[in-house]
């Protein structure tokens, strides 16, 4: 019993034994729901709902009426879900900064590449994920619903993302990092 | 019920990216840098789990499988490319 929450209130753990929880819980969305585990395609779902109140006649589209079909979804569910348990593994190994001050940028290794601005952080990120929703919406997942659940399918668009991933991944690293990679 | 389900696997699919460092800028980045493999150990961890797990299930007539994502070449290929730019700057 102590041991467990010993290994709970570690604030890393091996990525063996965090992969296979996911692995754990990839079976158990299709077992007991027959849902993949996406996490972009909610974030659609969502402005598809706020664009359809706001500009119906723009959102009425395609895409917006069959492809992401607006509401709350399974995955909306889901996404809200793994924002509290993002929030408990950072309670449990006790990392949790609630309004702290510089809790919104607090990783060193960021701050000596781009510096300590804090409005940076946000704008790099703002705009990073302009890209990450855009790229999703394009290859038909992310990370967690095409690279995770669809590899687990063995689905051959997985690897494909995965590799175009990787490799654009490598290069902007390398862009940004320059000589210090 | 569907919906208790859904926020009870998402309290465990945050849990495990926050518990591998995931949740993490410099995480996602060193692995482009070659510097820190956990991104990929945890990927691949977690895919032959599943796929051991699904295939097994479905071999024994326990499971159907939902509808996979698309194959499109050009879609998935030109998707992950753009997306490894911003997982690269924002360290998704």
């Amino acid at each position: 019993m102590n041991w467990i929450k010993q290994q709970i209130s570690k604030e890393l753990w091996s990525p063996y034994a965090a992969g296979t929880l996911l692995g754990i819980v990839g079976i158990l969305a299709v077992v007991l729901s027959n849902s993949l585990l996406g996490a972009s395609g909610a974030f659609e779902n969502l402005a598809g709902m706020i664009g359809k109140a706001v500009a119906p006649k723009a959102f009425d589209i395609t895409y917006f009426n069959f492809v992401m079909p607006p509401g709350i979804t399974w995955g909306v569910i889901l996404l809200v879900g793994v924002f509290f348990g993002g929030m408990l593994g950072a309670a449990t190994s006790r990392t949790l900064k609630w309004g702290k001050k510089d809790a919104s940028n607090s990783d060193s290794q960021w701050k000596r590449i781009f510096g300590p601005q804090t409005w940076k952080r946000w704008l790099v990120g703002f705009l990073g994920a302009i890209l990450l929703e855009y790229a999703a919406g394009i290859a038909g997942g992310c990370t967690s619903g095409l690279a995770i659940s669809g590899g687990m399918l063995l689905v051959p668009a997985a690897f494909l993302f995965i590799a175009g991933m990787f490799a654009s991944g490598i290069v902007t690293a390398l862009i940004v990092y320059r000589n210090r990679y | 019920m569907n919906y208790v389900i859904a926020l009870f696997l998402g309290l465990f699919f945050g849990f495990s990216l926050n518990k591998a460092g995931l949740t993490k800028y410099f995480k996602i980045v060193n692995q482009f840098r070659f510097t820190d493999f956990a991104v990929l150990k945890f990927m691949m961890t977690a895919l032959v789990v599943a796929m051991i797990g699904l295939y097994g299930l479905r071999g024994l007539g326990l499971v159907k499988f939902p509808v996979v994502p698309a194959t499109y070449i050009v879609g998935n290929l030109a998707g992950g490319l753009i997306f490894g730019v911003g997982m690269a700057l924002t360290g998704y």
